[in-house]
């Protein structure tokens, strides 16, 4: 199937490879399928592209790149509500926030996307941890990205809708 | 809206398994207590406000996602 993005122009897509928002991204309950789409291989940076809504693109990363001692507290209803049977099916996304004047990364660690990779199932968590913030300083944390520029892995990758350069 | 009055420690049932319970009033302070099953969002109201907000103010940028780790891996 093809759908259209403002950013990339029109893609084409397995209907298969889709992400369905079970749950939904918090103020955008009426979009359902989302699209993680990989522009660059070389950042663990992704978009995460409506394909309902051409205008609606996240751009996410794995939130234990930035933060590797994340250790988030999911509970059961949550797992069960996306059918995550398996701990390797369990993926989460969390949101990032790119400001350019003046330069400033935040990523929402409170408030992560919960993927079940495995039946491609997703929804937006609340975190209960007040330690966890919404507005998480990357620039603040730069060093924390260490460990992943010394062994960079997408791992995650069996997620990616699609990883052509668009 | 419907609007109800309760005593304390009287509830008000909400479809089949949802239940808000008026606990205890101090001042302005009502503490309410919520039983809903794990997959029905049950959130204070500004954190959901704050969170729809962080949301849209992440779809604001124009950078390319290069550019971006770029700028945030540089020594």
């Amino acid at each position: 199937m093809r759908i259209a993005t403002t950013r990339f122009g029109e893609i084409d897509i397995r209907e298969s490879d889709l992400i369905a928002m079970k749950g939904s991204i918090l103020g955008f309950g009426h979009l359902k399928r989302f699209a993680l789409i990989v522009h660059d291989q070389e950042t663990p940076l992704w978009w995460l592209q409506s394909a309902d809504d051409p205008a609606v693109a996240f751009v996410v990363i794995n939130p234990f790149i930035v933060m590797p001692d994340y250790k988030p507290t999911l509970h059961q209803e949550d797992r069960d509500f996306l059918e995550i049977r398996k701990d390797e099916d369990l993926v989460l996304l969390a949101i990032v926030t790119v400001r350019s004047q003046p330069f400033r990364v935040t990523v929402n660690i409170r408030a992560p996307i919960l993927v079940n990779a495995g039946n491609r199932m997703a929804t937006q968590i609340v975190l209960e941890d007040p330690e966890y913030p919404i507005q998480y300083d990357v620039l603040d944390h730069k060093t924390r990205f260490d460990a992943w520029l010394a062994k960079p892995c997408n791992d995650s990758g069996r997620l990616v809708t699609t990883a052509t350069s668009l | 809206m419907l609007i109800l009055t309760r005593k304390l420690g009287e509830s008000i049932a909400i479809g089949d398994d949802i239940k808000i319970t008026f606990l205890d009033l101090h001042s302005k302070q009502l503490r309410i207590g919520i039983e809903a099953p794990r997959h029905v969002a049950v959130h204070r109201g500004e954190i959901y406000r704050i969170i729809q907000e962080q949301n849209q103010q992440a779809l604001g940028s124009d950078l390319g996602l290069s550019e971006v780790w770029g700028r945030l891996t540089q020594k």
